[in-house]
């Protein structure tokens, strides 16, 4: 049984692919070995870091024209039937899903996304993933070869990627070995897509890694409200991570969506503000090591699910303290 | 330029207390998983977004004084589907079909993709497709991608923006992971729309839903469109096994005080300051 990782280069991320695919490989994954990581590239000067970046010793290079993913599917699912693959494992987020569903579609094999575990039984795979907007996990049996997968973007272990403990999704140092080479930059689809431009978002840290994390939720109140959390979680030394109603207010950036739709994160330390705790927001922080609740309503889901809870106003209780921490931090 | 725009209603799963996620009996390919029958319907938040965009791309066309998108709508169900189409008919969508299939395809998303792809190219004859890039309670994200590889267009995801230029393009704006991706492109296309800040369907007037109350929903069973879902479902290459609740509970322990301050101060002092020297 042949199985593959993919990191795909092109697209950027490939940092955050490999530290899941490391991570699954290690924790989420039994009864198949994954030897051998495919990576898509386009850059020369990203070819040695993609190959360090690599979760398994074995290597093959495929270097092709930037962000097509049709291109790209086509590739991947050449080289799953001729390399008769059994699965084919991509990192999750959109883009993942999308190039495990071509694949798929393309191959005749089944997908399935945002996979937390996987284990072949009697010539099956069966996977676990997130359902019903995260209140349940559903196991799916993977019955059409190949298997093109795609695993929890935020497949981290608790504490956050990077506390650079084992378990933390970085491979650890290895030699790597380059088994090929293709070079596909000829192979540009005529595509449609024209006068492609990429604006970098503003930069808001590493939410994924953070370790002290402060949410604020609608409880807040206003676009004032979520600016005193923030002023507080700053002085704190935290991050400000957001609920989707706080988004959709246009209180804070979409980038600082916490959850199913946003960043899933593993700090040591999440402090909750004024959120209700809905399933979807606490997919992203339910891996924290200890979790804080503040809510004026105690019938509040998150006060359960909470190591700790507050029934106060929030703000008031966040900007205390923030105040009481500040000079421990220092 | 034909915009069918595809939606879903769902049960509201935030409106479940913890304690009725329970997996029900029977055939979880065949049925729903957990009882969600008496809990109010709602549009899938993304699929809402794509609504909405949708007519914002209308209207701005209508400002420029150019032709702008057809508009038409469909979804999969019964007739719980019906007052979100209706409400669309208000809205000036052209047309608003449903898809009656009869049984549940919400753990077979090849099933669904084949039947809106058969739609769009059949009946609709549209040139873009546009949905949400995911909606429960299957979560998978796939029907996009498989809908633009039934019909052998391009797909673009997590698309926030919308922009009709003239000359029958589409200006689109989406979330990579390294920043915000534009793109202008020729239709067709499949557009799988994200974290849009454009979150919410308008309400259309009385003396709108008075205007088109005559309208009709059309509704088609899924053979018309050549489709034999109990034949597709039996075909698809993963299925749902068994579900169980994620249980989230931790030990809740509530701080006392009188004051935000006191309570603060017991926060941290009982509990958090062994955290914070992990920090």
């Amino acid at each position: 049984m042949r199985a593959v990782a993919v990191v795909d280069g092109t697209r950027g991320g490939a940092d955050a692919q490999a530290r899941a695919l490391g991570t699954f490989l290690r924790e989420g994954l039994t009864g198949v070995a994954v030897d051998e990581t495919v990576v898509l590239y386009h850059a020369d000067d990203d070819r040695e870091r993609l190959i360090e970046l690599s979760p398994t010793r074995d290597v093959r290079l495929v270097r092709m024209a930037a962000r097509c993913h049709d291109t790209a599917a086509g590739i991947l699912a050449e080289m799953t039937r001729a390399g008769d693959l059994s699965l084919v494992l991509l990192a999750g987020g959109a883009a993942g899903a999308e190039l495990a569903t071509r694949v798929g579609c393309r191959t005749g094999g089944a997908v399935v996304t945002d996979v937390l575990d996987a284990q072949v039984e009697s010539d099956r795979l069966i996977c676990s993933r997130p359902v019903y907007s995260n209140h349940m996990t559903g196991r799916f049996e993977l019955r059409a070869r190949p298997w093109c997968v795609s695993v929890d973007p935020g497949c981290v272990s608790a504490g956050g990627p990077g506390n650079g403990g084992p378990g933390n999704g970085r491979p650890a140092a290895m030699e790597h070995r380059v088994l090929s080479e293709a070079d596909e930059t000829a192979r540009t689809a005529a595509s449609r897509f024209r006068d492609i431009e990429l604006r970098p978002l503003p930069e808001t840290g590493d939410l994924a890694g953070s370790r002290f994390l402060v949410v604020a939720g609608y409880g807040a109140g206003s676009r004032e409200g979520v600016a005193r959390i923030a002023a507080a979680a700053a002085r704190a030394g935290a991050d400000l991570g957001v609920s989707r109603p706080v988004v959709m207010n246009a209180w804070a950036p979409m980038d600082r969506l916490i959850g199913v739709s946003g960043t899933r994160t593993a700090p040591v330390l999440c402090i909750v503000v004024g959120a209700s705790g809905a399933a979807a927001l606490h997919w992203g922080i339910e891996k924290a090591g200890f979790i804080v609740a503040v809510n004026t309503d105690e019938r509040a889901p998150i006060l359960a699910n909470a190591d700790v809870a507050v029934v106060e106003e929030g703000v008031a209780v966040m900007e205390e303290l923030a105040e009481m921490i500040a000079p421990r931090r220092l | 330029m034909r915009i069918l725009v595809c939606f879903k209603v769902t049960p509201d799963f935030e409106m479940l207390r913890e304690a009725d996620w329970i997996a029900g009996e029977g055939s979880l390919a065949a049925g729903p998983g957990v009882q969600t029958r008496y809990v109010p319907r709602v549009l899938n938040c993304f699929d809402e977004s794509a609504l909405e965009l949708a007519l914002r791309l209308r209207d701005a066309a209508a400002g420029r004084s150019s032709a702008g998108p057809e508009l038409s709508a469909v979804s999969i169900g019964g007739k719980e589907v019906e007052p979100f189409l209706t409400t669309l008919l208000a809205l000036d969508y052209v047309r608003a079909a449903r898809v009656d299939v009869g049984v549940h395809v919400d753990f077979a998303p090849a099933t669904v993709a084949s039947i809106v792809a058969a739609y769009a190219r059949r009946v609709d004859r549209s040139d873009v497709i546009l949905l949400g890039c995911r909606s429960g309670p299957g979560d998978g994200g796939t029907v996009p991608f498989r809908i633009a590889e039934a019909l052998g267009w391009p797909c673009m995801t997590e698309v926030v923006e919308l922009d009709a230029p003239p000359g029958g393009l589409l200006r689109v704006a989406g979330l990579a992971d390294d920043g915000l991706l534009r793109v202008t492109f020729q239709p067709p296309c499949v557009l799988a729309v994200g974290n849009a800040v454009v979150s919410r369907l308008r309400v259309p007037t009385l003396r709108d839903r008075l205007a088109r109350r005559d309208v009709p929903v059309d509704v088609l069973p899924a053979a018309d469109l050549g489709i034999e879902v109990e034949r597709e479902i039996e075909r698809e290459p993963s299925r749902l096994i068994g579900l169980e609740a994620v249980r989230r509970a931790r030990a809740g322990v509530v701080v006392d005080g009188r004051t935000p301050h006191e309570k603060a101060q017991r926060l941290l002092d009982d509990h958090l300051k062994a955290v914070i020297e992990r920090l």
